[in-house]
């Protein structure tokens, strides 16, 4: 080492009056941490139990804890900056374990790094190195806080503040040490320092959010995993999450993580569009009920602590809890809520019981009679399932009776034809269930997923193909509690599959092509200049030579973040045309409006949350707007319209389903 | 209040309207049923009535056994107990038979009130709440839209025709028959199914009330409408579509 | 056989519906005699109306206590007059008042009324609609009779023939007692006028996108107050402000059922279907063939509304 560095103290000695003032003063911190601790801890273990909670399997739950605490992942990747300042000054509190233990045990001279020997040197600087970092990253995140005020982190809590200046002064007592020598009184202080600013904040740990630092780690460890995984009730006598006696050890235990960072609430199309809900005062709000009335409480969980009305404005896009840090499951949370309004029948709201009406009459969630959908079947020749056919077409709600939904079921089925792929649509079929479930009533989704689960098995359904990534959801994870679902897929993995057969071939540059004609305008139809490659490749007409179309893919909650699947539609996308990119896209893409059975429900409040995000689709300057599900297609449909009117001499936008352009150049034979 | 509900169960909207090979019934084979419309509307009056002023709900129901499923969602909607007429020959009585067995399983229970929807869905008669009524001699109202309980007995609003109302006096007790629409209907519960389960369900046979007289209306023949359900698109100018337009509305839709 | 007619009465004069219960009335008479009843406490002009239609007889059922309808003094004088003239059929509108006060008369007489028929068959046979209009079934009385028959509106055509010779015209006064009649009712008034009841409507003339500015809306406001119907709207309409929300029809706003729905610019989009759909006769009224608006109604007319909602709104004035 250069002789200008700090040299590492010599071990300290002290005085039996300050052994036993350390005691004492560290028993008073013990105590005071547990004066706060102890009853979060209890009424988190004397919460109910969660149904049907097991271990196993335990891998996912080590490497989940492993990507998610250890290394920070999500922090990092959803917010870069802030994120790598936390994770710093997290590495720094794990590197410092050590540390703080042989700084304690010093008073009793039972200290075990010695700092002239090799490990003791060595762990010594490397604590340093993540002090440095950790004194970086706490005063970047201090001035954030503080100055920049990003709107998500709520009022300005001069609690933070202090904990960040504690934070701060043991990273600098600690540095401080490097320079004066062990022996002596600034030593001594130094020592002393120290001491009292950790004797300080272990009381502090678990007051409000810092609370995080003891339990996010089990919280992630614990979680249900999956996304949004909606547990089962349990017994007759659980309805949902009515009162406290209903808040399980997970969601207290999750209730008792929240940083309050506000990443929930920052991506909520809800709260986005001036309604009340703000998922994380759902969560805090869970947390002041359980702080004031524990959990063996009668009174209701919607009432003082968190409103109703919020529970219900929820689209379950899944924003929330995608991007939680601390493994918070904001989903279940919301329809747990909602099902304790519904199952109980609390909750009046007209449209929701025209919904649940309809569907107790009727098959599906449109109130329409099934011989409209008898109809549609008829009038396009549509094959009836019999078990002999390759692939089930689902045609959902909106396939089977809404005009663009069916205009998409037919591009499929143009599709699905000209490939020679055999299929066939249910007999009967009846809402999936997907708006009663995420509206939490669990009597009539039972219903539903019974009843199909049967037709189903009767026909012998192997395969299911569908165009609505809602019913794809609910058919493969939700009726799961009712039986054994068949294999379900999207159309955009299906159609993915098979691009190369359908010859999308456009907007390249090959030699002797027009790249426009007459007038700068497309050239569309036929390129008969290229009649004789026409002639090489099978089945299809020349393709259709356009200006490279531009074209904006809006991801869908249920097929992204939900179904992890945003590579396939964009594929399908980019073969159609030149691929343009929302601002918020992939796992942030901004919600349609329509999920959590919004669709059915009556008025929004605020702004329209389909229109905030057609406005930002329209804003990309794409002429095109792909949608891969019928509910973003149904609620844009409107929205797009109003966008472009109030944008006078711009070009309408147009408003396809990637089924829809992948159908596009199909001989017109089979169309 | 005591409040009897009579309620009937009807085949499905969306059941498939198949002719039995005899033409004198309905082929039930694969029907899914479903408690009348109307009487749900009549179910929710009654409940509301028994939430404003206290009091018994009951259901009564006449028919077979799949009856019980219709009941048991009546049960769940919040009815307290339910009267079970069995029987499987309802459908070879006539309204005036079927009334009979109703109002005896009305007369021993003594009501305040007996509430029964406007008409059914499958046979649409609109006529057995009227029927009972007078076979228990009590006063009566149709296309009821709202009750009141007063002092001396009931004030109801009736719908006339062409958007008038009328209000009614009428001492109890007495039976009336509920137009659909009044009220907001209330949705099925998980809670409420769960509660119905330990609601007594009083079966009776059709029997034990007295033998059926002999019909004094028989259904001789059931075949389909001449005219199927399609849109007809009234070809010409604007002048002659309009004029056409008129005619089928006034003759043949009959809705002028 | 003899029939006796009931003729219902609204504003002092005789209703359409009872004409056309009188043309069912002479079918089903088959060249005999209908004897027609006019009921009330003064029914002078009613049976002044009523004499020259071709009726064999008028019969005026005259009490003061038959004022106003009640079930109890309609049933006991209706009664008390089959028991004196002892007809074989008695054919009736089927308005809510029938609906009222003929099933009980008929379980006084051990018979149940055959409502709402459609249609008179050889026997005679009645028929009447079953399953919402999905099935037909033909009925037959036994028993001892008289029958009771309650005709649908506009399932017979009301002949406007009126006969040269004038009818003989009768008075029957039944007993009543005040005693007997067991309902009070109200004069009549109208649904509350503030807020708009569209779910109560009988008529609705809807508008959409197709109307392009609000300044054509007196267009679609002369053709509802032709037909007496109520204005709704989809959506959009509602969306600028053009129409008041509570007039929205959709899946956002009301449901309806009404007996007449005119769809006039509207093209049909599933948010709005839904709120519609349940209608008894829906006409629509769109320049594009293909609309979905025309696969759920019954009659269309493809066109330019600009044109075909000013003749029919004529048509309608005419008709009426």
């Amino acid at each position: 080492m250069c002789a200008s560095l700090p040299t590492l103290a010599e071990p300290q000695h002290f005085s039996l009056i300050e052994r036993v003032l350390f005691l004492a003063l560290a028993a008073a911190s013990a105590w005071a941490f547990w004066r706060r601790f102890g009853p979060i801890f209890n009424k988190i273990l004397h919460s109910k139990k969660d149904p049907g909670f097991s271990l196993a399997p335990i891998g996912r739950r080590v490497r989940d804890f492993v990507w998610e605490v250890v290394l920070q992942a999500k922090v990092i990747s959803q917010r870069p900056l802030a994120g790598i300042a936390h994770a710093l000054v997290f590495w720094a509190f794990c590197a410092f374990a050590l540390v703080t233990l042989n700084h304690c045990a010093q008073a009793l001279s039972l200290d075990f790094l010695a700092p002239q020997g090799r490990f003791g040197r060595f762990y010594f600087w490397f604590a340093a190195v993540f002090a440095l970092a950790c004194s970086a990253g706490i005063l970047g995140l201090f001035i954030r806080r503080f100055f920049v005020r990003p709107k998500w982190l709520g009022q300005i809590s001069p609690e933070s503040g202090f904990i960040a200046m504690l934070i701060f002064a043991l990273m600098a007592t600690y540095l401080a040490a490097f320079y004066v020598a062990g022996t002596g009184w600034p030593g001594h202080a130094l020592w002393w320092a120290h001491t009292l600013v950790l004797l300080v904040f272990l009381p502090l740990i678990p007051h409000t959010k810092h609370l995080h630092l003891l339990l996010s780690p089990f919280t992630v460890f614990f979680s249900r995993g999956g996304f949004s995984k909606i547990p089962p009730l349990a017994g007759d006598e659980d309805f949902g999450l009515v009162t406290g006696r209903d808040l399980t050890q997970i969601v207290s235990l999750q209730a008792y993580s929240c940083v309050e960072c506000g990443r929930c609430t920052e991506h909520c199309p809800a709260n986005n569009t001036g309604k009340e809900l703000n998922p994380k005062e759902i969560v805090l709000g869970l947390r002041a009920y359980l702080n004031d009335l524990g959990p063996q409480s009668e009174e209701p969980l919607l009432g003082k602590y968190n409103s109703q009305q919020a529970a219900f404005e929820c689209t379950t896009c899944g924003a929330c809890e995608f991007q939680c840090p601390v493994g918070i499951e904001h989903l279940p949370i919301l329809v747990g809520l909602r099902r304790g309004a519904v199952n109980t029948g609390e909750w009046e709201d007209s449209h929701g019981a025209k919904l649940f009406l309809a569907l107790e009459r009727g098959s599906n969630a449109l109130g329409l009679p099934a011989a409209e959908r008898d109809k549609f079947i008829e009038k396009n020749a549509l094959p009836i399932y019999d078990g002999s056919q390759e692939y089930c077409l689902w045609l959902g709600c909106m396939g089977a009776y809404d005009p663009r939904g069916r205009e998409i079921v037919l591009s499929l089925v143009a599709i699905m034809r000209h490939l020679g792929i055999t299929f066939g649509v249910p007999r009967k079929e009846k809402c999936t269930g997907d708006p009663v479930r995420r509206l939490g009533n669990d009597l009539l989704f039972q219903q539903l997923a019974e009843s199909n689960l049967e037709s189903l098995a009767q026909a012998r359904t192997k395969k299911i193909l569908s165009i609505c990534p809602h019913c794809v959801r609910t058919i493969q994870e939700d009726w799961k509690e009712f039986g054994a679902p068949p294999e379900v897929e999207h159309h955009s993995e299906f159609l993915a599959r098979h691009l190369p057969e359908l010859n999308l071939v456009s907007g390249l540059d090959l030699p002797h092509q027009a790249k426009s004609g007459p007038g700068g305008s497309f050239v569309s139809g036929h390129d008969f200049s290229r009649a004789e490659n026409a002639q090489t490749m099978t089945g299809a007409l020349a393709p259709e030579v356009t200006n490279k179309e531009r074209i904006v893919f809006h991801d869908p909650c249920y097929l992204g973040r939900y179904r992890n699947v945003y590579d396939q539609p964009r594929a399908v996308v980019a073969s159609a045309g030149e691929l343009v990119e929302a601002p918020r896209h992939r796992e942030r893409s901004f919600c349609c409006g329509a999920g959590g059975g919004l669709a059915f429900l009556g008025e929004e409040g605020g702004e329209r949350v389909s229109h905030v995000r057609a406005a930002e689709l329209v804003a990309t300057g794409a002429t095109t707007v792909a949608a891969a599900c019928p509910f973003c297609n149904t609620m844009f449909r409107d929205a797009l319209t109003q966008v472009s009117e109030s944008r006078p001499g711009a070009p309408t936008v147009q408003l396809v389903d990637i089924a829809q352009l992948a159908a596009r150049n199909l001989p017109h034979e089979t169309n | 209040m005591k409040i009897i509900v009579a309620i009937k169960q009807v085949p499905e909207r969306d059941a498939p309207v198949r002719i039995a090979a005899n033409h004198k019934s309905i082929d039930e084979a694969d029907h899914q049923w479903a408690m009348n419309e109307p009487d749900a509307y009549a179910l929710e009056e009654a409940l509301q009535l028994k939430e404003k002023n206290g009091g018994e709900v009951i259901v009564l129901s006449a028919g077979p056994e799949r009856v019980g499923s219709t009941i048991r969602e009546a049960l769940a909607k919040g009815a307290d107990r339910a009267i079970h007429v069995v029987s499987d020959d309802l459908a070879s009585r006539d309204a005036l038979g079927t009334a009979r067995l109703l109002a005896e399983a009305i007369k021993p229970e003594n009501p305040d009130l007996v509430l029964t929807g406007l008409q059914s869905e499958d046979l649409g008669l609109g006529q057995t709440g009227v029927i009972v009524a007078e076979l228990l001699g009590l006063p009566h109202s149709t296309l009821i839209v709202q009750v009141e309980k007063t002092d001396t007995g009931l004030k109801v609003k009736r719908e006339l025709e062409e958007g008038w109302f009328q209000h009614i006096e009428l001492p109890l007790p007495a039976v009336l028959t509920i137009q659909s629409g009044g009220n907001k209907l209330r949705y099925a519960t998980l809670m409420g199914i769960k509660r119905a389960k330990t609601k007594p369900v009083h079966a009776v046979a059709a029997a034990d009330l007295g033998s059926a007289a002999a019909p004094v209306l028989t259904l001789e023949h059931i075949a389909l409408p001449s005219k199927q359900k399609s849109t007809q698109i009234l070809p010409g100018s604007a002048k002659e579509a309009a004029a056409a337009l008129v005619e089928k509305l006034k003759f043949e839709a009959r809705v002028l | 056989m003899s029939i006796l007619l009931v003729l219902e009465e609204s504003g002092g004069k005789i209703k359409r519906t009872s004409w056309e219960a009188a043309a069912a009335a002479q079918k089903l008479a088959n060249g005999e005699g209908v004897t027609a009843v006019v009921i009330g406490a003064q029914t002078e002009a009613l049976a002044t109306e009523a004499a020259d239609r071709g009726f064999a007889a008028v019969i005026r059922l005259e009490h003061p206590l038959l004022a106003q309808y009640t079930a109890d003094g309609y049933v006991s004088a209706i009664h008390q007059l089959i028991d004196s003239a002892k007809p074989a059929y008695v054919v009736l509108p089927h308005t809510y008042q029938v609906r009222d006060y003929a099933p009980v008369l008929a379980t006084r007489m051990g018979q149940v009324l055959i409502g709402d028929v459609v249609a008179i068959g050889d026997g005679p046979t009645f028929t009447r609609q079953l399953m919402q209009g999905r099935l037909n079934g033909s009925f037959k009385p036994t028993g001892s009779g008289p029958y009771f028959v309650s005709v649908q509106a506009g399932a017979f055509r009301a002949d406007a023939a009126t006969s040269s010779a004038s009818a003989p015209v009768s008075t029957f006064t039944p007993t009543l007692e005040a005693s007997q009649i067991r309902t009070r009712p109200s004069e009549p008034f109208r649904g509350s006028a503030q807020t708009v009841d569209l779910g109560s409507a009988q008529m609705i003339v809807s508008v959409g996108r197709g109307i392009r500015e609000a300044e054509n809306l007196p267009l679609i406001e002369n053709l509802a107050a032709a037909l007496g119907a109520e204005i709704a709207a989809s959506r959009p309409i509602c969306d600028n402000g053009w129409l008041p929300m509570e007039r929205q029809v959709g899946s956002s706003g009301q449901s309806v059922a009404p007996k007449l729905y005119v769809a006039v610019g509207i093209s049909g989009a599933i948010q709005h279907l839904v709120g519609m759909k349940a209608s008894q006769c829906i006409v629509a009224i769109n320049k594009d063939r293909d609309a979905p608006i025309f696969e759920v109604a019954d009659y269309g007319i493809v066109g330019d509304l600009f044109e075909v909602v000013p003749a029919l709104t004529e048509a309608v004035k005419a008709a009426k």
